[in-house]
């Protein structure tokens, strides 16, 4: 059965210290499904996404990402992470930049594709240092996805990022998923969470509900999906120490 | 002005620094290493030149001398054969001799006499004492020559160098390799760190890279950038200061891309004790003035406490400096064993680093 997931992960603890950052997580996300990460800051959603792609080892339970226990260097070839900081070379120009996240994943012919879906290729030339914080955003997400990827890992990928520009990210991120890749994308953004197939709620490191937009609005017993989210949130006992 | 705000900017610095105890502990160990370092090293020093003595005179004045010699405390003396003497400065165990000829009396009675020194030279600070014992000496024997004045003409022979060769020449030999190793050491440490806090080394970390792809994407790209540096260094050394140089220049250049890329990988795997560029600059000094010290560069290691010297010896710098000095000092090529030694430790050195880096790489991530 775990194969026909893309990524499973059960049962996962992280403690930075004596402070639980994430405690006891089971999720498993189907391919070509697009799973978004709800929760407040500080929740755990960026813990997760690093330990999916294997940059922290778990203290407890497992991640299985395409067969693969993690962490698996092999597997990071087929995986695209989006930091939530525009993580960057700033003293490159924005093609150079795509150009380097493309030579070390093996897939030098995606640049101008990814360049132009952010619409960044007009400024392929510009250096990055030079750039508004929305078009540094548009060039990250460019170089997490320029060598299609199995598996997208997304850390609030809309921020800063204007209106136009986010509805045709979410109808690239469709079609991506149409063809079978598999997203993972934390968001505060309720309009957002809407388009996503399935939901996790994080809360205080523990996944305190999970199912379609419709499955939350039901469980949070609000027709509107923020209070839902609020309500949910709000019926969760603290945080607990380890 | 606003005493106020002042006051906010200066309070804000001293906050930083209570939660910054590695900076702390660096701002205030580095300058007692350091100070203890050299106290130690110029207190301790003790060895007097080692001068070797080939008394040839069949008269009675060439032994006068020998036992002024003797008892200088300028130098210490040991009695040899001429033929042995050259071997003797070749392998360090003297740094001068000096022959009496065997008609050293009829040439002190004809009034001049001309004694041959013999020094090895690449040290400039090791002759004077030398030449001041045997000048104490000469006056000595003046006073046994009664009613005649000596003139003296020592015949001054060098091994390496010579009489033109000055102290820029000695240090130069150690300072072209010396300002590759430190640039390149600096500019690594920082810009490792700079791929830490913008973020990049997590992307890298997410990405198919292996540690050790980027040890070494990072050393060659450094290195490149090292033997460009390197042979403006060496041009600007020879052509314009002129410095002495007997030896081949692509054994230099090869020495100092060795150095380069032993800085290149020493940043590397520096950095992973640094978590900003600010902890990382506290580094310099330590780890710098140190090797500065105990390399042999400024204190041949010879006249270094023996304490030190164990220090010295571990310190792959010194095998550098010493590598250097023999190229362009000695003319050493690579059938030398000494040079084969140096070059070796330097290079086990870069393979070592190059290992540790790669080890602590994913560690200091999380
Ligand atoms: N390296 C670390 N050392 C100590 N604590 C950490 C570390 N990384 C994360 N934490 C803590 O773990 C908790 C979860 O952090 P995480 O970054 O996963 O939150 P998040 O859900 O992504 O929040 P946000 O919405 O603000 O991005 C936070 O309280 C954070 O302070
Ligand atoms: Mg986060």
């Amino acid at each position: 059965m775990g194969d026909s997931y893309a990524v499973d992960v059960q049962e996962v603890s992280k403690s930075f210290g004596a402070f639980k950052a994430l405690n006891g997580v089971t999720l498993r996300v189907r391919q070509g499904e697009i799973y978004g990460l709800l929760g407040p800051n500080g929740a755990g959603k960026t813990t997760l996404i690093r330990m999916i792609c294997g940059l922290l080892e778990a203290h407890g339970g497992t991640v299985t990402v395409l067969g693969q226990r993690m962490p698996n260097v092999a597997v990071l070839r087929h995986i695209g992470y989006m930091t939530q900081q525009a993580a960057l070379y700033p003293a490159l120009s924005v093609e150079e930049n795509v150009d380097f996240f493309a030579a070390i994943n093996g897939a030098e012919s995606g640049v101008k594709e990814a360049l132009e879906l952010v619409q960044l290729y007009d400024r392929r030339k510009s250096v990055v240092s030079t750039l508004s914080g929305g078009l540094r955003q548009r060039c990250s997400l460019a170089c997490a996805l320029v060598h299609r990827p199995e598996l997208l890992l997304l850390d609030e990928p809309t921020v800063g990022i204007d209106p136009q520009l986010r509805v045709q990210f979410w109808e690239y991120f469709r079609r991506m998923a149409a063809e079978g890749t598999t997203l993972i994308v934390s968001s505060h953004v309720m309009d957002e969470a809407d388009r996503c197939q399935r939901l996790g709620l994080i809360q205080y490191g523990r996944l305190l509900a999970e199912g379609s937009p419709a499955d939350i609005r039901a469980q949070g017993g609000s027709q509107n999906l923020e209070e839902a989210f609020l309500a949910l949130a709000a019926a969760t006992p603290r945080r607990a120490e380890s | 002005m606003s005493g106020h705000r002042i006051r906010a900017i200066t309070r804000r610095l001293l906050q930083g620094f209570r939660r910054d105890r590695r900076t702390l502990a660096l701002l205030f160990v580095a300058p007692i290493v350091i100070l203890g370092l050299l106290g130690y090293l110029m207190r301790g020093s003790s060895s007097s030149p080692s001068v070797g003595i080939a008394n040839q005179d069949s008269g009675p004045l060439g032994a006068v001398v020998a036992k002024t010699l003797r008892h200088s405390s300028h130098i210490t003396t040991s009695d040899i054969n001429a033929s042995d003497g050259d071997p003797k400065l070749r392998d360090g165990s003297l740094v001068a001799y000096v022959v009496l000829p065997s008609d050293f009396s009829s040439q002190a009675q004809a009034g001049t006499v001309a004694p041959e020194v013999h020094l090895e030279g690449s040290q400039p600070g090791e002759d004077a004492p030398v030449l001041q014992a045997l000048q104490q000496a000469m006056t000595s024997l003046a006073s046994q020559v009664a009613g005649r004045n000596v003139s003296f003409q020592p015949q001054v022979k060098y091994l390496y160098g010579g009489a033109n060769y000055d102290t820029l020449d000695y240090f130069g030999a150690a300072f072209v390799g010396l300002v590759v190793f430190f640039l390149v050491f600096v500019i690594t440490i920082v810009s490792f760190l700079n791929e830490r806090s913008q973020g990049t080394l997590e992307r890298l970390m997410a990405s198919p890279l292996r540690r050790g792809e980027i040890v070494l994407g990072y050393m060659l790209g450094f290195t490149v950038i090292a033997l460009v540096q390197a042979a403006e260094v060496l041009i600007f050394s020879l052509a314009i200061l002129r410095i002495h140089n007997q030896g081949n220049v692509l054994l230099i250049f090869g020495m100092e891309a060795l150095m380069a890329i032993a800085a290149v990988n020493l940043g590397i795997f520096l950095s992973m004790f640094a978590r900003s560029e600010f902890q990382a600059v506290q580094f310099i000094p330590l780890v710098v003035v140190p090797q500065i010290l105990l390399s042999g560069i400024i204190f041949p290691v010879s006249t270094e406490p023996s304490a030190l010297q164990y220090l010295s010896n571990v310190l792959p710098l010194t095998y550098a400096v010493n590598g250097m000095r023999d190229i362009m000092v000695k003319d050493a090529d690579l059938t030398w064993s000494s040079l084969q030694l140096d070059a070796a430790v330097v290079a086990g050195f870069c393979v070592v680093l190059i290992a540790a880096g790669t080890a602590t790489l994913r560690r200091r991530l999380a």
